[in-house]
């Protein structure tokens, strides 16, 4: 294949890494080389100035709330731009402390807020003596079908925009509305990790697809042989949340 | 007196049906009596702790080896790091009517619980080993690991012994302005690594800055300074140099020790030299230190060998530097092997097994002698999973849910190809691993036996 290398930024692997991005980084890049594609993978750490019109996607993970603390200084000045790129198109995948990032704020339990990238009309809350919201969770989706992994949060995230999914099993973005994570645009922000990525196939190739799609590559993508993944999707399910079998298929 | 009644004679009936009796008499006797564990801390005179993420087992057990040349002592055997644990420890060496036949404890204690339990003990001695990132569902985050010890740490009037290597160690170090002793290693053994392993903690936690380091040993244990203030690795008092099989000690105005390492791999240097300096600081001299390291045995799967026709080596992974020290050891052995990988996901183990991804398995994708890789446990298709997007030849993988089929059938495949077979797998696989490994050492003795007589 004669394509320019596709480019995936991941912003701060130095400081967001705390539930194994790096799983979701090489879903990514390896179901693009079986494919027969190129990848770079540029690692944004917070001494680097991101420049967000040069990648095809965007990574944005998970960290302790001082490291979200750290992140919400060093992207304040890169806001604009970030918004901008989202807005022409940009897609990004915000998991975890990323995803929570998107919004306005989150307020954690000593009453601080951490400002966020406010890409999107929401806020999270994380009140003195709420216990964490922490299990296996599923999820529904449109796109991709059943999407599960684990979840571990203190902060309840409230949004009116559309969710990635309904809950089958677990908490979601508050443990009361039965959403999850947000779509916007060709945003992805979920709490769901584990990492998300690999036994979520169909999610980690609709990405792909949204990707080459922005960076303007005309590919539906061959499928791959899932096997080991519907496997491992398979007795998670029965082993920890047999309710979600029927939803499988 | 119920309580201790009841403890110990459910510890009795345990050990008489062949169970081990580590953690549950305790936790019985804990119902019946809540406040036990500040009633024993009254009759004990010192009590030394021993807490951080990898290594407590190991240096527990060494240092309790050290202290026992001289004295009785109570300590918690095969990682009971629990309340219940160290409950079911004093049971074991007290009387029927609640005497503890000793002054001294030794006490593995897991981080989360260390602030349950600090100001029922009179603590003299804390050992911190090291702060990894490990079983993120049961602490919340890293950072909240740093504040529960810290809280704990303030509860006693305890000096400490920390790793000067370890930046977060040492952060508690400056915060708990307290008489502290660190340890670390010879600088000029640390290296510049290229690999990508999980760096916990590499951000200042005095002002946030990016840590720079002049050579890592592995993790985040290196050579740090921040260049934005004033925060620095420590010249430890300890100092250490690992060649291999030995461990040389240096010490202000003290003759070096030249000790012999009963375990290999550079994290269990490290575990002796973490020993050692805590028992220097409780005075003890060269002799006790020598017979104890000389009179130490493994504890239960950790590089465990059992000699099976193959060898067999056995050894927990837990969380992602821990497992990477592992993966090492396994692939510098140069012999063609067999690897088993066992992953369950209950509470003992993490209930998340994200960290499965953050681990360096990679290497073994590297190791060209890795024949086989059977993956094992309740979450046996997500560790193969991960094997396959580390890019090992699918071919190459195997899943085998049920542990023990998976040990035979990599045993008897190494028997045929006359290689090596390596056990890695998560707490509660462990210790049924131990049973099944010694049974199958048993039968081996017995077969061999049985050819010679019929030879001779």
């Amino acid at each position: 294949m004669s394509h320019r290398p596709l480019r995936i930024g991941h912003l701060f692997p130095d400081l967001l890494n705390l539930y194994a991005d790096r799983g979701n980084i090489l879903t990514l890049t390896q179901r693009l080389q079986w494919r027969g594609y190129d990848v770079i993978v540029d690692e944004i750490t917070h001494a680097d100035t991101p420049r967000f019109g040069a990648y095809d996607l965007v990574l944005l993970g998970g960290g302790s709330d001082r490291e979200q603390m750290l992140v919400a200084g060093y992207l304040a000045n890169h806001r604009t731009e970030l918004r901008h790129a989202v807005e022409d198109g940009l897609p990004l995948l915000a998991i975890c402390g990323g995803y929570q990032l998107l919004g306005a704020y989150y307020q954690v339990p000593s009453g601080e807020k951490i400002p966020g990238l406010e890409l999107i009309d929401m806020v999270t809350n994380y009140s003195a003596g709420q216990p964490r919201l922490i299990g296996n969770v599923a999820i529904l989706t449109e796109e991709a079908g059943v999407v599960m992994g684990f979840e571990n949060h203190g902060g309840r995230t409230i949004h009116q925009g559309t969710p990635l999914g309904s809950v089958i099993h677990g908490h979601g973005n508050d443990g009361v509305s039965g959403l999850e994570g947000i779509r916007y645009r060709n945003i992805w922000g979920t709490y769901i990790h584990g990492p998300l990525l690999p036994k979520n196939p169909r999610l980690a190739d609709a990405i792909l697809r949204t990707m080459l799609q922005y960076a303007g590559i005309d590919d539906t993508l061959d499928p791959l042989d899932d096997r080991m993944e519907e496997e491992a999707r398979r007795s998670f399910v029965k082993l920890r949340m047999p309710e979600v079998e029927a939803a499988l298929g | 007196m119920l309580a201790i009644w009841v403890g110990k004679l459910v510890a009795w009936l345990l050990r008489l049906r062949g169970h081990d009796a580590t953690s549950f008499p305790g936790k019985i006797a804990l119902r019946f009596s809540p406040n036990l564990l500040r009633r024993f801390g009254r009759q004990l005179e010192r009590v030394i702790i021993v807490t951080g993420t990898n290594g407590k087992t190991t240096t527990t057990s060494l240092l309790a080896s050290m202290i026992s040349q001289k004295e009785n002592i109570i300590t918690n055997h095969k990682g009971a790091n629990l309340i219940q644990g160290i409950v079911s420890a004093c049971l074991r060496e007290s009387s029927w009517t609640g005497r503890i036949r000793a002054k001294t404890a030794v006490l593995e204690v897991d981080e989360a619980t260390f602030p349950l339990i600090a100001d029922s003990l009179p603590v003299v001695v804390i050992v911190v080993t090291n702060v990894f990132r490990d079983q993120l569902d049961r602490y919340g985050e890293l950072d909240t690991t740093v504040e529960k010890l810290f809280s704990a740490i303030r509860k006693t009037q305890a000096c400490l012994v920390l790793n000067g290597d370890d930046p977060l160690c040492r952060h508690l170090g400056l915060r708990a302005s307290r008489k502290t002793f660190y340890y670390g290693m010879d600088r000029a053994t640390a290296k510049v690594s290229a690999r990508k392993q999980m760096r916990d903690g590499q951000f200042c936690l005095q002002c946030g800055h990016e840590l720079s380091y002049e050579g890592f040993w592995y993790g985040q244990l290196g050579l740090y300074r921040c260049p934005a203030c004033d925060f620095v690795r420590p010249h430890p008092e300890f100092l250490g140099t690992y060649r291999g099989h030995t461990l040389t000690l240096a010490e202000d105005l003290v003759p070096e020790l030249e000790l012999t390492l009963p375990v290999q791999g550079l994290y269990n240097a490290y575990n002796v030299l973490a020993a050692v300096s805590a028992a220097r600081v409780l005075g003890l001299w060269a002799d006790p230190i020598h017979a104890g390291l000389a009179s130490y045995s493994p504890p239960a799967g950790r590089m465990q060998s059992f000699d099976v026709g193959v060898p067999v080596t056995l050894n927990l992974i837990k969380n992602p530097t821990g497992c990477d020290s592992v993966i090492e050891t396994v692939t510098s052995d140069p012999r063609r092997k067999w690897v088993v990988i066992g992953i369950n996901d209950l509470a003992a183990d993490g209930r998340d097994v994200s960290w499965l991804w953050d681990a360096d398995f990679e290497q073994l994708a590297e190791d060209e002698h890795v024949e086989r890789i059977i993956t094992s446990g309740l979450r046996a298709h997500d560790m193969a999973l991960r094997l396959k997007y580390a890019g090992i030849d699918t071919n190459k993988i195997g899943v085998i849910e049920q542990m023990d089929d998976a040990m035979d059938k990599a045993v008897s495949e190494a028997t045929a190809a006359q290689s090596a077979v390596y056990v890695l797998s998560t707490y509660t696989l462990l210790h049924p691993a131990v049973h099944t490994l010694s049974e199958k050492v048993r039968n081996d003795e017995s077969q061999t036996l049985a050819y010679r007589t019929s030879v001779s």
